[in-house]
């Protein structure tokens, strides 16, 4: 066996370049397929991770979906906002403990700047309920005096080198280049959260009174020319918050939930809309699930077709190895041998392709994961591969072995005199 | 849909009231509606005791005890009175009590999961309900027609709306919160999958 190997060895290595071909489709095919299981697992992991502890997110009617994505994941955009009077009387149904408003709409060097209470930084919770801690500094205050403070996320401090201390400004709407900027009214960052591998990493974190306040001087969508108000004197005015793009909602005890969503539907004042978050998620899984399917079959065929390509590619090898084959037979090895030997190219190349593939993805997710964590906030872990990868990695595997056994079986076949007299 | 016929329709499609209806008026020609899932009876020795969802309603309880001697047909639409009748008949399912006597009994019980904390692990908390949608979709059902599930290891792999029978002993909740009690809470030895049985 030890011999068939290494003549096995010694045969591929003479035909090294289509081999190492066939091997390189092998090893894309694996890290499509093992990078896309990677990333649909993490997405998932992310999402869930991303909220805990909240019992209904409430916004302006829309799809829950949406809401869900729009006030959690910071993707997409807000249809409407809600008035802080809805969310007050929210606030005031007597089973709900908290809540926690969101404003969002402005950004940061297209990071998104949440307006909210200092509640958040108590209230909310990500992955198995956990609260937010600071890895430096502290919540901002709250109040007049610390109006233009900010709290970063791990990922803003990290990616832009803020500490606290830094002045940011902010700019309006969503836009990294063009956007008009808030620049008379500068922020100073007081605090940085530690890492959470959820969106409030790439989160600038302001007060609902400091929005007000830097739009004050705005009128439909635009800032009034000649009339500007300096950041000391915007204080003077009324900075209540008036409206909010949703709120965290906790309750007093969870089975009321059901009661307070209904009130929230059937709230007279203004149309709203309240989502459980697991619920929510639970139906965009469903919306996106045949397309993560769709993705993954298509990955699984392109291992097929390089698969097939292993087969072509070796069995247009055996017209040129007919003398190999042949000098093999007539030095005293069986047809079974003959077998054995191409059966056993097939799988190594496989398995080289296939190793190689799941070091090109591990590359990938070292690689490419800071950047999707700052672009979307996704983490992609660097954990061993999971259930499903390694099911994927053998199939691939497997389906080599069973593939490899077509050009085994045809060599089988020939004759040794068939061999030994070529008609070329 | 108006108010007089949400009113009705609120009446008897309730599966937990249409027993005490049927009791109270049996009105002809509605069909007393029972309950998708149905338990099935007679646990092995030392199992827990599997319960139906009306079991979770106490007997003497009569959510009609305010609305007695009312003749809905004369209720128009629009009516002010039918919508302030259906506010009233809100408030009492809001307030259902729970049966005392099942409170701390080892049971089994299938239902509809509705999640709450959903973790890597898999749910750490959800709502069981009797029937499916039981959400936006419909009037939420009373409060004692809700069981807040927290499984002793986290069920993985279920999704809103699964259904599942879940054991473990019952208990009810009497924190500070809404309503004093609070509806029942299992606290769930086992979680699994709903599966038809075989004939």
């Amino acid at each position: 066996m030890k011999a068939l190997l290494a003549i096995a060895w010694a045969s591929a290595l003479n035909r090294r370049g289509t081999l190492a071909l066939v091997v390189a489709g092998i090893a894309l095919a694996t890290a499509l397929l093992l990078g896309l299981e990677r990333l649909r697992t993490d997405i998932r992991a992310g999402f869930s991770q991303s909220v805990s502890g909240t019992d209904l997110v409430v916004g302006a009617r829309t799809s829950p979906i949406q809401l869900m994505l729009y006030a959690v994941f910071r993707v997409g955009g807000a249809t409407n906002n809600v008035s802080m009077d809805s969310i007050r009387a929210v606030e005031a149904h007597r089973a709900v403990a908290w809540v926690v408003p969101l404003s969002l709409g402005d950004s940061h060097r297209g990071r998104p700047v949440l307006g909210t209470t200092t509640a958040y930084f108590e209230r909310f919770r990500w992955g198995d309920r956990q609260p937010l801690a600071f890895s430096a500094g502290r919540p901002f205050a709250g109040t007049l005096d610390g109006l233009y403070e900010a709290v970063i996320g791990a990922e803003v401090a990290e990616t832009l080198g803020y500490a606290p201390g830094a002045r940011i400004t902010l700019t309006h709407g969503g836009g990294e280049v063009l956007g008009v900027e808030h620049a008379d009214k500068p922020f100073t960052v007081v605090g940085v959260l530690a890492r959470t591998g959820t969106p409030v990493d790439r989160t600038v974190h302001v007060s609902l009174e400091a929005l007000e306040a830097i739009h004050l001087d705005w009128a439909g969508g635009a800032p009034i020319p000649g009339m500007a108000i300096p950041a000391e004197a915007a204080r003077k005015f009324d900075l209540t918050p008036k409206q909010a793009t949703a709120a965290l909602v906790g309750l007093k005890n969870r089975v009321a939930v059901f009661n307070v969503q209904r009130f929230v539907a059937e709230y007279e004042g203004e149309a709203l809309l309240a989502v459980l978050p697991a619920v929510a998620l639970d139906e965009l899984w469903q919306v996106i699930g045949p397309a993560e399917q769709g993705l993954l079959a298509i990955s699984g065929l392109v291992a097929v077709v390089s698969l097939a390509s292993l087969v072509a590619v070796v069995l247009a090898g055996l017209n040129e190895r007919r003398r190999e084959l042949a000098v093999l037979r007539a030095v005293g090895a069986g047809p079974r041998h003959v077998l054995l030997l191409l059966a056993a190219e097939g799988v190594l190349v496989t398995l080289a392709g296939v190793l190689l593939g799941a070091a090109l993805a591990a590359a990938l997710v070292l690689g490419a994961g800071p950047l999707l964590q700052a672009e979307f906030g996704i983490t992609l872990s660097r954990a061993a591969p999971t259930a499903t990868q390694w099911a994927l990695a053998g199939a691939v595997v497997a389906a080599g072995m069973l593939a490899s056994l077509v050009p085994g079986w045809r060599a089988y076949r020939l004759s040794l005199a068939d061999g030994l007299s070529p008609r070329t | 849909m108006t108010a007089r016929r949400s009113l009705l329709i609120a009446l008897l499609a309730s599966p937990v009231l249409a027993p005490t209806l049927a009791l109270a008026q049996s009105p002809a020609g509605v069909p007393a509606m029972k309950p998708p899932i149905k338990a099935t009876p007679a646990p092995a020795p030392g199992a827990p005791r599997t319960i139906q969802w009306e079991e979770l309603v106490p007997p003497d309880w009569d959510p009609f005890k305010d609305f007695r001697g009312l003749d809905f047909q004369t209720l128009d639409d629009g009516d002010p009175k039918a919508a302030a009748l259906l506010k009233k008949m809100r408030a009492a399912w809001d307030a259902a009590p729970v049966n005392e006597r099942l409170v701390g009994q080892v049971v089994r019980i299938p239902g509809f999961v509705v999640p709450l904390e959903d973790t890597n692990d898999g749910l750490k908390e959800f709502l069981l309900v009797p029937y499916f949608g039981a959400c936006i979709h419909s009037p939420p059902p009373p409060a004692n027609q809700i069981i807040h599930v927290l499984p002793r290891t986290p069920a993985k792999g279920f999704r809103s709306m699964d259904t599942v029978w879940i054991s473990g002993r019952i208990s009810t909740p009497r924190t500070d919160s809404y309503m004093g009690v609070s509806g029942y809470r299992i606290e769930a030895d086992s979680v699994t999958r709903y599966e038809e049985r075989r004939r």
